[in-house]
């Protein structure tokens, strides 16, 4: 029954409570992919208030823990989403020439974390839940709202961008 | 042969926000059930958020207070090349500039030349505990006529104090890098262990730091004003930047006023140059 609050008798109080035991795993989730306090913070808010309104709705939804990472896992791609269509005019046209040799390294977390933050949003976005988040192909597309196909092209666009970035940091620290 | 990129797996690692802002949020969410049935609360939701981003949270300075060994003299100087005003003075020790966000002071001292900081906490007694388990010294919090604050001096000798930031009397947040000629628009704590620092204020303020772009240098992540940390000095001092509208008239004043400034330089954040005014005290200005 743990992490559970359905639209029931008293569903305030239910989500009150569970508020007070899931919220260091939504912020923590949200930390740890958006790398800033106060975008985690602002996305952590959305992500609960989206939780009232589903329990306050009509539908008869059982907020759990994974549902409210589902949820706040579609607040951060939206946040990206938004600052991609701000950075677009902004950002030169990159070169998408991709890397297919085999890259074999094994990634700094720290460094990696630095790079990925670097990186376009639509690249970060797509990195974090293909790799970070581990979550298979067809549900990253899913979340993006693209198709297979053009998650799996993203994808390597993505891995192309981050590979550079990553090399291009450690050229700048050594 | 493995995906390097499969490294980047990350669980989800249980984190305690900053409990101001856990204890606002449920407030919020509190509130949000007393909307009439049928109302979503995403428009409450933006305006609570951006009223929450306006207020100072832990690890930002509050006040900040010049100290110098002649205020009557720095008040004259900081005048004519910043144009600061003064409020009505409650001490011949002290100075009280109007306007400055974050609120800035002068305090008459032979002590150092220095910039002493004051820093928001949400729990002061536990903050004290933090100072004092560090290595540092903190006096018992007392309540002032503008709140409860801690004299402290940190495990190197760097003295400044806290401030209890309280939910129900929020303090607004000040601006990143100053918002009008004359506001202090960053700060940098030179020091002789950068190590120590990081640690001692990552500890009692949760402060975190990101590598900066000069050697041992470090910027503090997410706080009002923005600040970085430069290791290797032969003595800790903390130098504001005043943020000018138009450096090369402020290098000007500067000089008139009796003060050197090097000539205005290209950064990547701001056009800035080093000064120091009459007494010697070191700040730089900003245009940003």
């Amino acid at each position: 029954m743990s992490g559970q609050a359905a639209a029931g008798s008293d569903p305030e109080g239910g989500l009150l409570a569970l508020y007070d035991r899931t919220l260091p795993q939504v912020y923590g989730y949200l930390l740890s992919r958006c790398g800033n306090r106060a975008e985690a913070e602002d996305l952590t808010a959305e992500t609960f208030f989206a939780a009232v309104d589903a329990v306050r709705g009509d539908q008869r939804v059982a907020v759990s823990t994974p549902w409210l990472i589902g949820v706040a896992r579609h607040k951060l791609v939206d946040h990206w989403r938004r600052r991609g269509r701000e950075e677009r005019e902004l950002r030169a046209v990159p070169t998408n020439e991709a890397f297919e040799d085999p890259w074999d390294v094994h990634l700094d977390v720290l460094a990696a974390r630095r790079t990925l933050e670097r990186l376009g949003p639509h690249h970060r976005a797509a990195l974090t839940l293909r790799y970070i988040d581990g979550l298979p192909v067809p549900q990253v597309a899913t979340i993006l709202d693209r198709t297979v196909h053009a998650t799996e092209a993203l994808l390597v666009r993505a891995r192309a961008a981050f590979r550079r970035a990553y090399i291009e940091h450690e050229a700048d620290d050594a | 042969m493995p995906d390097p990129f499969d490294d980047l797996r990350t669980p989800i690692v249980p984190t305690e926000p900053d409990p101001v802002f856990a204890a606002r949020l449920r407030a919020r969410l509190e509130r949000a059930f007393t909307l009439p049935k049928g109302a979503t609360v995403s428009d409450l939701s933006i305006d609570d958020r951006q009223s929450d981003a306006d207020l100072a949270r832990q690890g930002d300075v509050v006040y900040a207070s010049l100290w110098v060994p002649d205020v009557g003299r720095a008040a004259a100087f900081y005048g004519a090349a910043l144009g600061w005003t003064y409020g009505q003075e409650d001490s011949e020790r002290s100075r009280d500039v109007v306007g400055a966000a974050p609120h800035i002071g002068m305090w008459q001292t032979h002590e150092a030349h220095t910039l002493f900081l004051c820093y928001g906490v949400n729990d002061i007694d536990a903050a004290v505990d933090r100072v004092r388990d560090g290595g540092g010294q903190a006096g018992a919090p007392t309540r002032e006529p503008y709140g409860v604050v801690s004299n402290c001096v940190d495990d190197q000798g760097v003295a400044f104090a806290l401030y209890a930031l309280d939910a129900s009397d929020p303090t607004p947040r000040g601006p990143l890098n100053g918002s009008r000629h004359g506001d202090i628009s960053y700060i940098t704590h030179y020091v002789p262990d950068s190590a120590r620092t990081r640690a001692f204020y990552g500890e009692v303020l949760g402060w975190r730091f990101q590598p900066g772009r000069v050697e041992d240098g470090w910027q503090v992540e997410d706080v009002a004003p923005m600040s970085g940390l430069a290791g290797g000095a032969q003595k800790a001092v903390v130098v504001p930047m005043y943020r000018v509208d138009d450096i090369a008239a402020a290098v000007e004043r500067v000089r008139a006023a009796g003060g050197t400034s090097t000539d205005p330089a290209q950064q990547p954040y701001a056009i800035t140059a080093e000064c120091t005014d009459d007494q010697g005290t070191r700040f730089y200005l900003g245009q940003h």
